[in-house]
């Protein structure tokens, strides 16, 4: 589904970089990555839904290599791409329902579907008691919810969250991530960029750590922290 | 298509009365920008007609013989008219025209003490279509028989024509500047909405919107704040050119303002036409500016 082969990613400033990355994410996987902050999550990320292209190498999604695409091209793969985001990125003038149906109606999705697409995926997040109310009348778990909906609604294969617990408490975060499994469960390949320790060690999943634009560990059922020699 | 059409309108409104303030703001120097622009086009308007009077009253004087029997003259009257460029031949008898010197000038001194014969020839005043057409008129009506002599003011017609040349070319240019002021000004205004949204530009990159969503409704919004600029504009114009060509119509009568409506309504017409193409062109700029960023 995802496949990174041999990616370099350079900035002129050098923060946030990429060096020599190969990585093979199948279907419906569910993966974590971690690492410091700085260590090129974030770019890792931005590399799959085309925000920056690669400097070297070659990045793969859903078998289109993204570096080929033409401008014109990239919202039919940011279509198959949804985005969770640590600030949540919902529209302040458009209300929980507005913000999900939107993500629908700049593809040009029928109106009558429109309706029924964005109730179901606000019933999959539990927001559908919230529907009118407005991003600031949210709390920040709510948010979360809000913005994983508009991230499903088009159905997409693949999920990328980036630090989507970064601003939530431990309960709610736990949610989250519990709403995220259950994604995955749906067939949906989810990767979730982190640096929450308590949740990755708990749900045992497949763990990629990243420390200075490098792979230093590509674990399954993985822990946050280097496990002790001879236990993997 | 139509769909899309729909999508960018309810969009377009939605943001439009969400972000109140921003958006009474933008119409409201939308608004002062074409009022002043529709000023300018009903002064060029009047100042265009006022000279199209005076040059319509560009006469040509033929003086003809003293002993001349009715029926003579109105053979040079037919003759005259016939003349390509005459609009209209009016003949005045020496007697006629003394009566009416006298009558304009006589209660300054008695003319009768000066003079013991009428001075004043027979005359045919020739009114002529067009200014360009009087030396013309002038030169063929001066060959004809029992003609002394023929007279237009030739200096006068001169300036006048330059007059009319230099109040078109002037207007023109005029309005050409002020219709490039006031696109900068509107498209900077539009440009401040869009800026003040960057962020929903980003999103809407984000979840995969083609640049065509992310332009229809800015235009659409460009479109509805140039639409209400104007029609403010218009009922401003309206109103008050309605009062003050009243008040001048009665305090100067000669003055020939312009109260023709269907020349008012083009005015009218164009502002709002002008408010609606520069906030669509305001709109359009200014999101590519943002798609073109990335």
């Amino acid at each position: 589904m995802i496949e990174l082969i041999a990616v370099t990613k350079t900035y002129p400033n050098g923060a946030g970089a990429l060096y020599d990355i190969s990585v093979h994410i199948g279907k419906e996987e569910f993966v974590f990555l971690v690492g410091p902050s700085g260590a090129g999550k974030t770019t890792l990320m931005k590399l799959l839904y085309r925000d920056e292209l690669p400097t070297k190498g070659q990045v793969i999604v859903d078998k289109i290599d993204i570096a080929k695409l033409e401008p014109h091209q990239v919202p039919y793969l940011r279509r198959n791409i949804g985005v969770v985001f640590q600030d949540y990125k919902l529209l302040p003038r458009k209300t929980v329902f507005e913000n999900v149906a939107f993500a629908l109606q700049v593809t040009g999705c029928p109106r009558s579907q429109i309706r029924r697409k964005t109730m179901q995926a606000l019933e999959l997040v539990s927001m559908l008691k919230l529907v009118k109310h407005f991003p600031e009348q949210l709390s920040g778990g709510e948010k979360q919810r809000a913005c994983i909906a508009r991230a499903l609604v088009n159905n997409p294969p693949i999920l990328l969250a980036d630090e989507p617990t970064g601003s939530l408490d431990p309960a709610t975060s736990w949610e989250i991530l519990q709403l995220l499994d259950k994604i995955n469960k749906r067939n949906t390949t989810v990767l979730v960029a982190t640096h929450n320790k308590s949740v990755v060690d708990l749900m045992r999943k497949r763990v990629i750590a990243l420390e200075a634009g490098r792979v230093i560990r590509d674990q399954a059922l993985g822990v946050y922290n280097e496990p002790p020699p001879g236990n993997v | 298509m139509f769909r899309n059409l729909e999508f960018f309108i309810i969009e377009a409104f939605t943001s439009f009365r969400r972000s109140g303030l921003m958006s009474m703001i933008a119409v409201g120097i939308v608004m002062v920008s074409l009022t002043i622009f529709g000023l300018f086009l009903i002064l060029i308007l009047n100042l265009g007609n006022i000279i199209g009077e005076i040059s319509a009253k560009m006469d040509v004087s033929v003086y003809i013989q003293d002993e001349l029997t009715p029926k003579e003259a109105s053979a040079i009257q037919i003759q005259l008219s016939a003349i390509p460029g005459v609009h209209k031949v009016m003949y005045v008898t020496k007697e006629e025209a003394w009566k009416d010197f006298v009558k304009k000038y006589g209660n300054r001194f008695s003319l009768e003490d000066v003079l013991d014969d009428n001075p004043l020839p027979n005359t045919f005043n020739v009114q002529v279509d067009s200014t360009d057409l009087v030396e013309k008129v002038a030169r063929q009506a001066s060959k004809f028989d029992k003609v002394t002599d023929v007279r237009y003011s030739g200096t006068y017609l001169e300036s006048t024509k330059m007059l009319v040349e230099a109040v078109r070319i002037g207007g023109l240019v005029l309005v050409l500047l002020l219709t490039v002021a006031t696109l900068l000004i509107v498209v900077n205004t539009i440009r401040l909405t869009v800026l003040a949204r960057e962020t929903e530009i980003s999103i809407m990159r984000l979840v995969g919107a083609t640049n065509t969503y992310i332009r229809g409704p800015f235009i659409i919004e460009g479109i509805l704040i140039g639409a209400l600029g104007g029609v403010f504009s218009i009922l401003i114009l309206k109103v008050s050119y309605d009062a003050i060509s009243a008040r001048l119509s009665s305090a100067l009568p000669f003055l020939p303002v312009v109260t023709n409506p269907r020349q008012l309504s083009l005015v009218y017409f164009m502002v709002a036409f002008l408010g609606m193409l520069l906030g669509m062109l305001g709109g359009y700029i200014s999101v590519s500016k943002l798609l073109k960023e990335k």
